[in-house]
């Protein structure tokens, strides 16, 4: 178990002068999970292979521990690491392959075999020792993975999308094992997905990355609740937030036929940036459907274009009906309503932004406005 | 809610309707039809493939047990009876066989062994090297493979007499070796292209040096890929006459060599040639089983996710 710290760690491809990962900081504390997770190309895989000694530090440096080890190579990290395949020997039974490792390091053959053993136990799989990875499916050879990595009993574990291979059903299943299994043995982990529902569900903190750059690293909920920038806003949460650049006049954003009322401190940073415009941000679930009783002015129309209902959730996909502005027309609003009455495919139903929970991000830089 | 309702009782409709089996005699399918007639066109051609190659075989194995009565009669002979004397003279007298035999294992094992090892590494190296040019690299090494013998025959010819290495050995070895290694070095490069990468990172992590994991992940994995580059650079260097015929002498002349040799200007000796044809051809067939064996072995079968 160790504290991991990635102090701007950069990474620049041959031929590229974009760097993959850009001045990466990261403190991971000893026996945390942390999440890295982001879109396609957003340097989450390199970011972990730098770490792993696979991928060399081009910039700022790595340390496990009290150790440096930006320069060392793999075998001297004292690290496990779960590939996205698997990577398992196919010409090596199931306990070989977990007890590789140990067979490398020398360990004595009673020792190896214990805790080969001591694992399978721990993951279901001590009648499949014998068998070749071939004969085994692909949630068990996950789990084979996962013990190859257990046995060696490193200081650090580290996983790279490695339930991506998985059906639906067991990936949820699994996730909840890789938790489970992680906070038992206290490693500190380091998990690589670009599931944000599994970042979400696993990770003591999630760290986002985009282009190489870190946005946000902080718990689920903080990730969730306070999104630093449009992109964390737009990344975290399923359905998405609702997200729209809008006017600005006087002391009101105004969008859909709506306007609501700016805090000073928010007013502020606009003046300090001397921008009329603001992007405007609101969960599916920040809004409530208004009766036409309580119309008032920060109130909107969405007619409504698709209808989810989920059985303990119900989602409204609709678009703004009392504008003509083409551009919020093109905008597609997402609101969570009432699963026992959910409204039908094409029904105007007027909503309101719950006070307080609409996030503002300036339009020119994207970062979170003061509220 | 009109739509609610009928949606089930179309189902239901369609679920009622029988199935019904395409009349018998009936092709199921154009692609079946058309399937049929390939296929006899198929056993066609496999059969004249067959006929071509194992008649004259047959016909040298059935010749080698003739005696020189038979083997030259006018008529082909198909019932005999066999004898092995043309076998016996080939392994009696000053210019017996064996000699020839121990060269030929000699000069095509060695070089069949040195160009699988540094084929191997040298194919690794490439299959994994990052490097601009790579594919024109890879294409120069096969290119020199396609250079006919002949082009290089005589430059060898003027290095291998300034390094002594004319009539001997190891100048076989090194002539059937520039032949070879490109070609080991090639075929080897494209089984290590198919082993994920991941498979030795995976090693690397769990504490090998590049070494360790190429020997003890990598080199299992593409043990059907060192059997088929062994047993090809074999059968090359084991049926040369080009090179043979110009670098050996009588310290080191080899099978193919020594069937040159009853071939005179006063006659053909058919029964002795034909025996042998058969003492070259027998090892190889056995190796080309061998290989057969292995080629379709795939290793790399559950080695990643959905294989």
């Amino acid at each position: 178990m160790s504290r991991v710290l990635y102090d701007e760690a950069t990474r620049i491809y041959p031929g590229s002068t974009q760097p993959a990962v850009d001045a990466l900081d990261l403190d991971i504390a000893d026996g945390e999970f942390l999440v890295l997770v982001g879109p396609s190309g957003c340097g989450k895989s390199t970011s972990l292979r730098m770490l792993a000694g696979l991928e060399r530090v081009d910039g700022g440096r790595i340390a496990i521990g009290d150790r440096d080890v930006t320069h060392l190579p793999p075998r001297d990290r004292d690290i496990a690491m779960v590939f996205q395949n698997y990577a398992l020997y196919p010409h090596m039974s199931v306990a070989d392959n977990m007890g590789f490792a140990l067979r490398v390091m020398k360990v004595s053959k009673d020792e190896r075999d214990r805790r080969v053993l001591e694992a399978a136990r721990l993951l279901d799989l001590e009648e499949f020792l014998d068998r070749k990875p071939k004969a085994l499916s692909g949630g068990q050879r996950q789990r084979v993975a996962m013990g190859r990595a257990i046995v060696r009993e490193p200081q650090v574990f580290l996983m790279d999308e490695p339930l991506s291979n998985l059906d639906a059903k067991l990936r949820v299943q699994t996730r909840t094992q890789i938790a489970d299994l992680q906070h038992r043995l206290g490693v500190t982990t380091v998990y690589v997905t670009h599931d944000q529902v599994e970042a979400m569900t696993m990770g003591d903190r999630v760290a986002v990355l985009k282009d190489g750059i870190l946005q946000q690293v902080d718990t689920p909920l903080g990730l969730y609740q306070h999104p630093a920038n449009v992109f964390v806003a737009g990344f975290i949460g399923s359905p998405s937030m609702n997200l729209g650049e809008y006017r600005v006049e006087g002391d009101e954003v105004v969008f859909g036929g709506a306007r609501v009322r700016l805090t000073r401190e928010t007013l502020k940073a606009l003046k300090e940036e001397g921008s009329d415009r603001v992007i405007l941000g609101f969960r599916p679930e920040d809004v409530t459907m208004v009766g036409d009783g309580d119309q008032d002015d920060a109130t909107f129309l969405v007619t409504a274009t698709v209808v989810e209902e989920l059985g303990s959730d119900a989602f409204l996909y609709g678009q703004y009906a009392d504008t003509t502005d083409p551009r919020l027309l093109e905008q597609t609003v997402i609101a969570r309503v009432d699963p026992n009455a959910p409204p039908a495919k094409g029904d105007r139903v007027r909503l309101r932004i719950v006070p307080g929970k609409g996030r503002l991000f300036s339009a020119s830089t994207g970062l979170c406005l003061p509220a | 809610m009109s739509t609610s309702t009928t949606g089930p009782d179309r189902t239901a409709r369609t679920a009622r309707r029988p199935v019904q089996a395409a009349p018998r005699g009936v092709p199921q399918s154009p692609l079946e039809e058309s399937g049929r007639g390939t296929r006899w066109v198929v056993a066609i051609v496999v059969v004249v493939a067959m006929l071509w190659t194992l008649v004259p075989l047959l016909w040298m194995l059935l010749s080698s047990f003739k005696n020189s009565a038979d083997v030259t009669a006018a008529t082909p002979q198909f019932l005999f009876t066999p004898v092995l004397d043309n076998y016996r003279n080939l392994f009696t007298g000053a210019n017996n066989l064996w000699p020839y035999i121990w060269h030929s294992v000699l000069a095509a094992g060695i070089s069949a062994v040195l160009a699988v090892c540094l084929g191997a590494l040298a194919g690794y190296g490439l299959a994994r090297t990052q490097m601009r040019g790579k594919k024109h690299l890879a294409f120069w090494i096969i290119s020199t493979r396609m250079a006919p013998i002949a082009a290089i025959v005589v430059p060898l010819f003027l290095i291998f007499r300034g390094l002594g290495l004319i009539d001997s050995i190891p100048g076989l070895v090194l002539a059937y070796l520039s032949f070879n290694l490109p070609f080991a070095i090639w075929l080897m490069s494209a089984f290590f292209a198919e082993v994920p990468p991941s498979l030795e990172e995976s090693a690397l992590v769990a504490g090998c040096t590049r070494w360790q994991a190429f020997r003890t992940v990598i080199l299992p994995l593409t043990k059907s890929g060192l059997v088929t580059t062994f047993v090809l650079c074999l059968v090359f260097a084991w049926n040369d006459y080009a090179f043979a015929v110009v670098f050996s002498g009588p310290n080191s002349q080899t099978l193919p060599i020594a069937a040159s040799q009853l071939v005179t200007q006063t006659g053909i000796d058919w029964g002795q040639l034909t025996a042998i044809g058969t003492i070259v051809v027998i090892p190889m067939m056995l190796a080309g089983l061998a290989v057969r064996r292995w080629l379709v072995t795939g290793l790399t079968l559950g080695a990643v996710t959905g294989e």
